[in-house]
């Protein structure tokens, strides 16, 4: 019995973690990307690019990659890898905060759901079929059409249609957790509803609710860019990589470069996010199996 | 399996009631009604007896709940509204467009699914060989790339490298003339496919090298059935699993409408028409849409709990938990 | 094994169909169709109800005004064939065309034209353009092709008001006894076939047409959303004809050998509306600043690549003032500075721009230029690009600092701008500004006859205006159409209409 608690338990911080997803290519790959962009993203929100991102130079429009410019410049004369630099502070600011949201909530309300079952579980769980069945982009459209556009909003839209899903990949393990004996022993112990929920629960259901999380970084670039795409995200002036995109269309011909590196920006972060997920079930998952 | 049916289609029905509330109120707090959708700033040359009258017409002058309900009444009989935009019955509205969205929502699974599920069988057989690192690259660009980034490209290499356009704004239905309605919904199928299709690979790949480890695979091994026989009959069935539910989810997604592949494409489906009718706000058809779109969802889980009967004779309906 | 069998032909179908579509379609069968692209949709067919230009673009096809205006704005008979001011400009008498038939087969009489006015000036109808036709008292029929308006007050600009889709006439039979949302029964050239919403619309010419034409049998009008798609359409030769609203995508077309555009001078302007009665912008140091401190070319130059020229208040051309008459149209950034400083605000202010985002598609182009710019005098302006009917609910009820915005023109300056500069125009609030002077000016010109009187009151009033600054006019651009090399006779209007299709040969 003491064994299984010991091996279950699963701290965050052991250092057999850090090596072992260290050891998946794809952790690798994942981890070096996701955190160059996170150094691009400190160096935009610090000011260090190479230009002002927001400086428009009447000279200086839809200029190709030079020296002086090089991604070349847009329809106000700003520097596009200025703005790249700063839309990754924007853009992963919206994935980071919204996922944050709607993981905490969503993997509470999953997590109580299947903790406590019976009424809890039903009302909880049909609300989130509410908002599960509703057209994802039509959700978000709503929410920004009626909050307005702007980085808040963008991110609320999101998180409020990425929390059910979040609730769903929680309440399962959650299920299979409740009835494992460390719980029951732990309820034989006397111990309190919410400590059983927070110290034994969470912890081991976080393994899929990880992926989930990287899934779900992913998923929030992508939309993001589409609802900038929509004319519903980002305020400009403000750089985020889907505004840059939305605003390149009209122009693609003449500047191709105003959407190629919007879109690689995009596809490397999606990218980075992927195979962040893909190592850490590699690593995770093992584990899991192993509770059987 | 009736039962089983039954049960959780009434399950639903709180749920659905959910939506239709939510959306009701939820477009309501948008700023804007049908009124300025239409006039635009000429609404600010309106008497107030004009713009009584026309609230009138548009059915916006009675209290919320009143109009809540008697729409709710409706809908139990079947009757899903006017649109004020299109001056026809929002469920024929709908019906009319919602082909377009199922045929394009099928031929991407499809073709996710050739290419996904070829991949991905290859790409776990010959694990970790160039073809496997090749397979896992082009999943992961399709993973990665937006849809509309896709779309746009092809439409420019068509339209400017060969000189064509499929859809000029004259589609074309399956029935009226099949050869050129493939030839408009190709591109945009593969536009939505390709994303989906390396979610396949990915899931198969991986399926199947988890099965393949396993033991009951051993276990035929050490029988001596062919490599061939155990992939077909033992690893692919097993990884398919986990596939439906994919398929399940994409489609329920597809199906909603995909606006921004739409408008490129310029397909008249479910997703520009939602869209349309939120700018316009054509409440009838707003909610009218967005309860099809739930019920789809219904139906659609309904068949993949089905197809998993299929797939793995342990899961069966008959017995409740 | 099957499945890999299943697989491979699946794969081997998928890019058959590839290669099969690539293939061009059969060639434009030599009907004589004229295929048309847009990318907005008619929003429905009642024509003295519809406001939105894309409605009107297909109701002008249908049905017929009094009055219509020609390539240089000037009034010319449609179905009128003439009319007359009484001396005191309080009757208008207009002599209508004879064998002129409606759709149906009706005659178009007196009769017709009493009742559509009169459907147009009852509340009930809730036509937005009745505003325009409040001097109408009674009217009256003596004769079969004989109207007499009789006038509550001298009202000059009156006919020119009646030269708008928004004013068309429609059969009294259909008034009384059908419905002109769904029975649609003109007089024009073109008579409807279908509508499908949001997709096509099938027009078919109409053999009684009263004038010479129309010398295609009918109009496939295309909805395509996406302007690139339309570019692409008219490049691969799918389409006709087609109308572009983004200059981004339209100055494309300007080096094609293979597409012909169209640009003529519109008449709408590009604005940005201040709110003076939102402080501090109700200092009118602080409006001139805003004025002198803002490029107006370097925002046409960036929004709409120089495609249009900068415009004073009025953009009728025979009323257009030379730009150096005007307060601060030359960027003066020293001047702006100095003004800020003698209102108090030296120190700049925060202030929120309202826009519409992709209507047009330059004003999020044209509000982040002008914020640019306004930061040189310190003021810190954020924008909100809000959708389209949110906009607009805001902007009715003037919830705003300032707002970039596209307006109407109209061929009568008086018509144009009574809305916004007189104390009791329907639109004042949002016009944000009144004075005397603005209201006296109105007032003379509704009533003057004297072309040259004319012009002189309008000049001084465009000046006025200008120094007040309640608003900083920016430029117009064009109206784009675009068009394949066979398609002949096309006439661009300032006003956007495409009543010249009518007109329209297919020469392949």
């Amino acid at each position: 019995m003491q064994n299984n608690i010991k091996t279950l338990d699963i701290p965050k911080k052991e250092p057999g973690f850090a090596r072992r997803l260290l050891r998946s290519p794809s952790g690798v790959v994942g981890i070096l990307i996701i955190t160059f962009y996170l150094a691009v993203a400190v160096a935009g929100a610090l000011g260090l690019t190479p230009h002002s991102p927001l400086e428009q130079n009447r000279l200086e429009r839809l200029k190709p990659p030079s020296q002086v410019y090089r991604m070349g410049t847009d329809l106000y004369g700003r520097d596009v890898a200025s703005r790249i630099m700063d839309g990754a502070t924007n853009s992963l600011r919206v994935a980071l905060a919204s996922v944050f949201l709607s993981g905490t909530v969503g993997t509470l309300l999953g997590a109580i759901s299947g903790f406590f079952g019976g009424l809890v579980d039903q009302i909880i769980m049909r609300v989130m079929d509410v908002f599960f069945a509703f057209p994802a982009i039509l959700l978000a459209l709503l929410v920004v059409v009626v909050l307005g556009p702007g980085l808040n909003n963008t991110i609320l839209a999101i998180a409020v249609v990425y929390t059910p899903i979040f609730a769903r990949v929680a309440r399962g393990p959650t299920l299979s957790v409740r009835e494992m004996d460390y719980v029951t022993s732990a309820r034989c112990v006397g111990a309190s509803d919410t400590r059983i929920l927070l110290r034994h629960v969470l912890p081991n259901i976080l393994p899929p609710l990880i992926v989930q999380v990287s899934l779900a970084l992913s998923w929030s670039l992508l939309t993001e860019a589409g609802l900038s795409f929509l004319g519903l995200g980002t305020r400009p002036p403000q750089a985020s990589w889907g505004v840059m995109l939305s605003e390149s269309r009209a122009l693609a011909e003449m500047a191709p470069w105003l959407m190629i590196y919007p879109g690689l920006a995009i596809m490397l972060g999606v990218l980075g996010f992927n195979l962040l997920g893909d190592g850490l079930r590699d690593v995770l998952d093992p584990r899991l199996r192993g509770k059987r | 399996m009736a039962r089983y049916i039954a049960q959780r289609a009434i399950a639903f029905i709180p749920t659905v009631l959910g939506i239709s509330l939510l959306v009701f109120f939820a477009i309501r707090m948008i700023p804007g009604d049908a009124i300025t959708a239409m006039l635009g700033t000429e609404a600010g040359m309106l008497t107030a007896n004009q713009r009584a009258a026309l609230e009138e017409y548009f059915g916006l002058d009675k209290p919320l709940y009143e109009q809540y309900l008697s729409w709710l009444g409706n809908l139990l009989q079947g009757d899903m509204g006017y649109s004020v935009r299109h001056g026809q019955p929002v469920l024929d509205v709908i019906l009319a467009r919602f082909p377009v969205t199922l045929e394009l929502a099928v031929m991407a699974v499809l073709i996710a699914l050739a290419i996904g599920l070829t991949f991905g069988v290859l790409s776990a057989i010959f694990h970790n060989s160039p073809l496997d690192l090749l397979g896992q690259l082009f999943a992961l660009i399709g993973l990665a790339a937006p849809n509309f980034l896709i779309g746009t490209l092809i439409i420019y290499v068509l339209s400017v490298y060969f000189g064509i356009l499929p859809n000029a704004g004259n589609y074309v239905e399956l029935t009226e003339d099949p050869v050129r309605n493939l030839q408009q919904l190709i591109f945009p199928a593969i536009t939505l496919g390709f994303a989906f299709s390396a979610s396949v690979m990915r899931m198969t790949r991986s399926a199947m090298l988890e099965v393949l480890g396993q033991d009951y695979i051993r276990t035929a091994r050490s029988k001596g059935l062919k490599e061939r026989t155990i992939l077909r009959r033992h690893a692919l069935r097993n990884a398919l699993i986990p596939i439906v539910t994919l398929v399940g989810v994409e489609t329920g997604y597809l199906l909603g409408g995909t606006v921004i592949v739409e408008e490129i494409f310029t397909l008249p489906g479910i997703g520009r028409l939602t869209y349309n009718a939120i700018s316009q706000r054509d409440y009838a058809l707003i909610q009218g849409v967005t309860l099809f779109i739930a019920m789809n969802f219904v139906v659609i889980n309904l068949i993949v709990d089905f197809v998993y009967t299929l797939l793995d004779p342990r899961i069966s309906y008959a017995k409740q938990h | 094994m099957r499945s890999a069998k299943f697989l491979s032909v699946s794969l081997i179908v998928l890019v058959a169909l590839i290669f099969g579509a690539i293939v061009p379609a059969s060639a434009q069968d030599g009907d004589n169709i004229l295929i048309m692209a847009r990318a907005a949709d008619t929003t429905g067919l009642d024509p003295h109800l519809q406001t939105a230009f894309a409605s009107l673009r297909l109701l002008e096809l249908i049905y017929e005004p009094l009055v219509n205006l020609d390539a240089d704005l000037n009034l010319v008979p449609a179905l009128a064939e003439s009319w007359e001011f009484s001396e005191d400009a309080t009757q208008l008498t207009f002599k209508l065309r004879e064998g002129v038939t409606f759709h149906d087969g009706s005659d178009m009489t007196s009769a017709d034209v009493k009742a559509s006015l009169e459907r147009i000036l009852d509340e009930e109808t809730g036509a937005a353009t009745r505003a325009n036709l409040t001097s109408i008292e009674t009217i009256d029929t003596p004769d079969d092709y004989t109207v007499v308006l009789n006038l509550n007050t001298p009202d000059v600009p009156l006919v020119s008001a009646l030269a708008t889709v928004n004013a068309v006439i429609l059969s009294s039979d259909v008034i009384e006894n059908g419905d002109p949302t769904t029975d649609v029964i003109g007089t024009g050239p073109f008579m409807l076939e279908e509508w499908i919403p949001e997709e096509r619309t099938i027009l078919t010419a109409n053999p009684n047409w009263w004038d010479e034409g129309p010398f295609v049998d009918g109009i496939e009008m295309r909805v395509i959303p996406d302007e690139a798609s339309i570019l692409a359409a008219l490049r691969a030769g799918e389409i006709d004809f087609a109308l572009l609203n983004d200059p981004l995508v339209a100055t494309l077309l300007i080096d094609d050998p293979n597409v012909e555009l169209n640009r003529a001078p519109a008449i709408a302007y590009h604005v940005f509306q201040l709110n003076a009665a939102r402080p501090p912008l109700d200092i009118l140091e602080v409006r001139q600043a805003i004025s002198c401190a803002i490029d107006r070319q370097a925002v046409l130059d960036t929004a709409a690549l120089g495609e249009g020229k900068v415009t004073g208040p009025l953009t009728i051309p025979a009323y257009e003032l030379p730009l150096d008459e005007y307060f601060c149209y030359e960027q003066d950034v020293e001047l702006a500075r100095q003004l800020m400083e003698e209102a108090g605000y030296a120190d700049g202010f925060e202030m929120t721009i309202i826009a519409a985002s992709a209507e047009p598609p330059t004003a999020l182009a044209e509000a982040q230029t002008i914020q640019a710019q306004l930061a040189e005098i310190n003021i810190q302006a954020e924008i909100e690009p809000l959708e389209l009917s949110v906009y607009v609910d805001r902007w009715l009820a003037a919830d705003f600092d300032a707002a970039v915005a596209l307006n109407g023109g109209r061929s009568d300056p008086y018509s144009m701008y009574v809305r916004y500069w007189t104390s009791d125009g329907n639109l004042a609030t949002v016009a944000g500004y009144g004075d005397e002077t603005l209201d006296r000016l109105m007032r003379e010109g509704r009533v003057e006859t004297d072309p040259e009187a004319r012009f002189e009151i309008f000049a001084e009033f465009q000046r006025h205006l200008v120094e007040m600054a309640p608003w900083v006019w920016l430029y117009t651009d064009y109206e784009y159409t675009a068009q394949q090399p066979y398609v002949e006779g096309f006439v661009p209007m300032p006003t956007d209409s495409i009543y010249s299709l009518a007109k329209v040969t297919l020469e392949r």
